[in-house]
């Protein structure tokens, strides 16, 4: 794609696990490259090895061959210091089930994550943004699952990363929250400029996608573009 | 205030009870060292204070007589910087109630200046009338409300002596002020000290220019024990009886003896107590890592460090540490000053010492947060293993079988269901189940010992004087008399029994250890002394060889069949190798055994004892009050009644190890539940949603408390067993022995304390049952 920063290059990744006695191939020599603003959705049944890439990409697991470069590092030769950094600062995580701190209110969930950044969005502006500006004093338990998944969002932002990553983001709402935080996460995108990357098995997801990347049993099965993405709101599934 | 600080401040808070709990147990372990230590330091320091203050001595001579020229050739030897005779005599005093015997020590004080063993007066003056002027020690002053200006009459050679009390004094030699060696306790109503004038004391006792009694200061005073050879060698013509170095200075032992268990216990209890907090807060802690994996995972993929999570771990552990400590510095200084003065005022310093020493405050506190922060970092050290990647997915659910107890179908089939839940609990939790009942087992062993002790005291008194010696009346007599006398009391009293005794001091030596003992010499076929081995074999009294007690055998390392040195002091009479034929079971005091013949024929002289013992039901002191030469008439009612009385106050500090014992055991459970129900909110919303209240799931969790809580019980057992025989090895000294074995009744008070401290944690447990939010539990999937 010409005219666009190549924000990582994904080189022949496999991870193998061990269980037991029998080897487990969980990725087999993926290979993409991400650009910088892209919305991509990473599509692929459970077991694909879609959680697996994103955890490799995040710095949170290493790879047992091939390599991942990141603004011309390559990651995979990093020491647990480096990860940690790179993920401190390059890396906004969301997860499935939010994953907040209980005992500490919004506000304070998203700030846990922005103090220790080194260039950190406002974090107030971070709230408006999400729509949460009501509900920053708000403990997660007092929250419903869409606000807190706007949360763990607004916890990703403020970090100022260049790429968001997010495990099955709407896995755990209803449709009208899954497409708000679907909506949520395309303003980041579009407005910000952020990188977007969401791994899902809800193929309706793909429709809003600048790319989407398809994968079965640990394999890359297609790596296409949209030419037509759909906005967020016109998803059904 | 950073955002992961404000997590810790919330969880803290949170479970605030559990940190509370574990604190207090920190707080209790650095509070006995703060308190004992920096007491103990007050007393030493204070004692040192004193003796330098009133030049106490280096060593004191008793002997029958030593004129000035003698004395002066002491102070003539290279050693010695001064000597001081005295003229020491017992003597009973006469009170208004005639039935009360007293007797009081009459020692005589000059009238010069850098006086040896000098006094610190309190009240009162000096002695202005030579003749009839009297200075009275301050502890039987206080005991029998004696004041100044008071009239007091000792008896002396039959005569009554009216003197008037010029002055009350404290002596640095009457810090613990007891009779002899033989009485283990203080009896400051019937003994005290009259300090009178050298010219008094020379006139009454009959000591024209002379003295039987020689104190000493040494120019290094670390040389007592050569001096004490050369000194034998210079005196020997004047009838030592006894030479006492300082060390063995009964006032000074007993205070010595003090602080040496006091510090001991300084370093023992904040041990225990901290090693038992350590052993919570790892637990607790490596149980809060687990529990929060995902927040951990959550945490290392937001971006924080390793080092990051385990500091944030490790405050909880250094906060309770911290807290823990300033409440135990704190309160160990506020007890050190009531601690200090009580020790001050049992052991008579006259002036308060308080001694601010910021080493102890330092070490209490770098105690704790070694052992708190050491075991908070074991306990949080599983959070390197957590890998993000894999903390976000939920873990595999455990593979359990079937437990021990369901293979055992007969007895499972008749288990109603909330046992069964019960039982699987107690035997799949290993880990929790080892952890409660160790802790169990350390709370039951921490409450043996009080209860034991107290068992222990009993049976030293009892046993000594009821079961050890039997007789109803000690009299002692002044001087050596012939056995005739015996015969004489025997007419003024009625009595159902009399046997004479003889008891002497003399040096036994094995190897390069001495000691000065009391020898008693007893009719082999005494009725009064039940003299028995440890495994209650009946002990016999040879006619060439002695027993001892087993203080005496502990002090001088001797056991049957050793052969060890007799020192006779007595002139013309030779020393003697003497072997010991067995070791007699009796707790209290330094005695050695012979046959009274044996004994007046090779150390004394024959036909002579030194006092009668007596079986009556007659008024034996009163009719013994002017008997002449009769210098004490003791019953073994009256030695017992003290112990009554002494036993109140053991009471108190039995108590607080009760106490302690109870914090233990409050912090363990009420922890351990505490953890048990955070992690097991799922399983208790299921049982709530298959009908069961929370009164049937509090109690499913107290069943499972008190199973454990037998278990530890029985662990305890020889736990408790191995403590107290530690603590009897290290509180052994030569006044005491504490080898009495173990009542059923200790076990039985020490596990009913236990289970009531048990109880106590299961309460307050409870209402964290009755607070939890079950539907929430079930729903919830963030940490």
């Amino acid at each position: 794609m010409t005219g666009k920063t190549t924000l990582m290059i994904v080189e022949k990744i496999s991870k193998c696990y061990q269980m037991g006695e029998v080897e487990v191939r969980a990725l087999e020599d993926a290979s993409f490259e991400i650009y910088d603003g892209e919305f991509v959705v990473i599509l692929g049944p459970s077991g694909s090895g879609k959680s697996t890439l994103l955890n490799i990409i995040g710095g949170m697991d290493v790879p047992s061959g091939g390599n991942v470069l990141f603004k011309d590092e390559e990651i995979t030769l990093y020491g647990d210091k480096k990860l940690t950094m790179y993920r401190r600062n390059s890396v906004g995580f969301v997860f499935q089930f939010y994953n907040l701190m209980a005992n500490l209110t919004a506000r304070e969930n998203v700030e846990l994550a922005s103090e220790i950044c080194e260039n950190p969005l406002e974090v107030d502006l971070v709230m408006e943004e999400v729509n949460l500006t009501e509900r920053m004093d708000h403990f997660p338990s007092q929250m419903s699952g869409g606000e807190q998944q706007r949360v763990a969002i607004a916890r990703a932002v403020a970090k100022n990363p260049d790429i968001l990553l997010c495990d099955e983001p709407t896995g755990a709402l209803d449709f009208k929250t899954g497409l708000s935080i679907l909506s949520l996460l395309n303003k980041v995108n579009k407005n910000h400029g952020k990188t977007v990357m969401i791994i899902t098995h809800n193929a309706a997801i793909a429709d809003m996608a600048d790319r989407v990347i398809k994968m079965r049993s640990g394999r890359i099965i297609s790596d296409k573009y949209n030419k037509e993405p759909i906005p967020p709101e016109r998803i059904v599934w | 205030m950073k955002k992961f600080n404000l997590r810790l401040y919330r969880h803290i808070r949170q479970a605030k009870g559990q940190f509370v709990a574990v604190s207090l147990v920190v707080a209790v372990g650095i509070m006995s060292y703060v308190a004992i230590s920096l007491s103990v330091i007050d007393l030493e320091v204070g004692a040192q204070r004193y003796y330098e203050l009133n030049n106490f001595q280096d060593v004191s001579v008793e002997l029958m007589k030593i004129n000035e020229s003698g004395i002066e050739g002491i102070r003539r030897m290279p050693r010695v910087e001064s000597a001081q005779g005295r003229i020491f005599f017992k003597a009973p005093l006469e009170v208004e109630d005639k039935d009360e015997k007293v007797n009081v020590g009459i020692s005589s004080i000059p009238d010069a200046k850098n006086r040896i063993n000098d006094l610190y007066i309190l009240k009162g003056g000096w002695i202005q009338d030579k003749r009839r002027d009297v200075l009275v020690l301050e502890q039987f002053a206080e005991a029998r409300g004696i004041e100044v200006g008071d009239m007091v009459h000792p008896q002396i050679g039959g005569k009554d002596y009216e003197l008037e009390v010029k002055g009350i004094a404290g002596s640095p030699e009457y810090i613990y002020l007891m009779e002899d060696e033989q009485n283990l306790l203080p009896q400051p109503t019937k003994y005290g000290i009259l300090f009178v004038s050298e010219e008094f004391a020379q006139q009454v006792f009959g000591y024209s220019k002379a003295y039987n009694e020689v104190l000493i200061k040494l120019k290094n005073p670390n040389e007592d024990g050569i001096f004490k050879d050369e000194l034998e060698k210079e005196i020997e013509r004047y009838g030592v009886q006894r030479i006492i170095r300082r060390e063995d200075h009964v006032s000074d032992r007993i205070v010595s003896e003090e602080i040496r268990g006091a510090k001991q216990m300084a370093n023992v209890i904040p041990l225990l107590f901290l090693g038992v907090a350590a052993a919570i807060i790892a637990i607790m802690i490596s149980r809060m890592v687990k529990n929060d994996r995902t927040s951990i995972g959550v945490l290392k993929a937001i971006g924080y460090r390793n080092r990051d999570i385990l500091t944030h771990y490790a405050k909880h552990a250094f906060i309770i540490g911290a807290l823990g400590s300033v409440i135990g510095v704190f309160t160990g200084y506020l007890f050190s000053g009531p601690m200090a003065n009580m020790y001050q005022e049992f052991y008579r310093i006259p002036f308060k010492v308080r001694i601010f020493s910021w080493q102890y405050l330092g070490i209490g506190f770098a105690l704790s947060a070694i052992y708190c922060i050491g075991a908070g970092l074991w306990g949080a050290r599983s959070i390197l293993g957590i890998v993000p990647a894999e903390s976000m997915r939920p873990e595999p659910p455990k593979k359990i079988g079937k437990t021990y107890i369901q293979n055992i179908t007969f007895i499972w089939k008749h288990i109603g269901f909330s046992w069964k839940v019960v039982w699987r609990n107690v035997f799949r939790s290993r880990k929790r189940f080892i952890f409660l009942s160790v802790g169990i087992a350390v709370t039951f062993a921490t409450a043996l010992m009080p209860a034991h002790m107290l068992n222990v005291f009993e049976t030293m008194f009892y046993d000594q004087y009821g079961e050890f010696m039997r007789m109803d009346y000690e009299i002692a007599y002044n001087k050596p008399l012939s056995e005739r006398s015996a015969m004489e009391i025997s007419q003024l009293v009625d009595v159902t029994d009399i046997e004479g005794k003889l008891e002497f001091p003399f040096e036994i030596e094995n190897g390069w250890k001495s000691k000065v003992v009391s020898v008693v010499g007893l009719n082999p076929d005494t009725e009064f002394y039940n003299l028995t081995a440890s495994d209650g074999g009946v002990l016999r009294l040879s006619h060439d060889g002695m027993l001892i007690s087993e203080p005496m055998a502990y002090t001088l390392d001797v056991e049957k069949g050793d052969i060890v040195n007799l020192k006779n002091f007595i002139p013309f009479k030779d020393d003697m190798r003497i072997k010991v034929d067995g070791v007699v079971n009796q707790s209290l005091g330094l005695n050695a055994y012979m046959d009274i013949a044996f004994m007046q024929e090779r150390l004394l002289d024959e036909g002579m004892i030194t006092g009668v013992m007596i079986d009556s039901t007659d008024r034996v002191k009163e009719k013994m009050e002017d008997v002449k030469n009769v210098s004490s008439v003791n019953s073994i009612a009256d030695l017992k009644n003290i112990f009554k009385e002494f036993t109140k106050l053991t009471y108190a500090g039995l108590s607080v190890y009760a106490l302690f014992a109870g914090i233990i055991g409050f912090a363990i459970v009420y922890n351990s539940t505490m953890m048990s129900i955070n992690e097991r909110r799922l399983e208790f919303s299921s049982l709530r949603i298959m009908g069961l209240s929370k009164e049937e799931i509090n109690r499913i969790v107290l069943k499972e408390n008190l199973i454990m809580t037998a278990f530890g019980i029985v662990l305890g057992i020889p736990l408790g067993r191995w403590l107290i025989e530690l603590l009897q090895t290290s509180f052994q000294t030569e006044f005491y022995t504490m080898t009495a074995p173990i009542e059923t009744n200790s076990y039985i008070y020490a596990a009913a304390l236990t289970v009531f401290y048990v109880l106590i944690a299961q309460y307050f447990s409870s209402l964290k049952i009755k607070r939890l939010d079950f539907i929430e539990a079930l729903k919830n999937r963030i940490s």
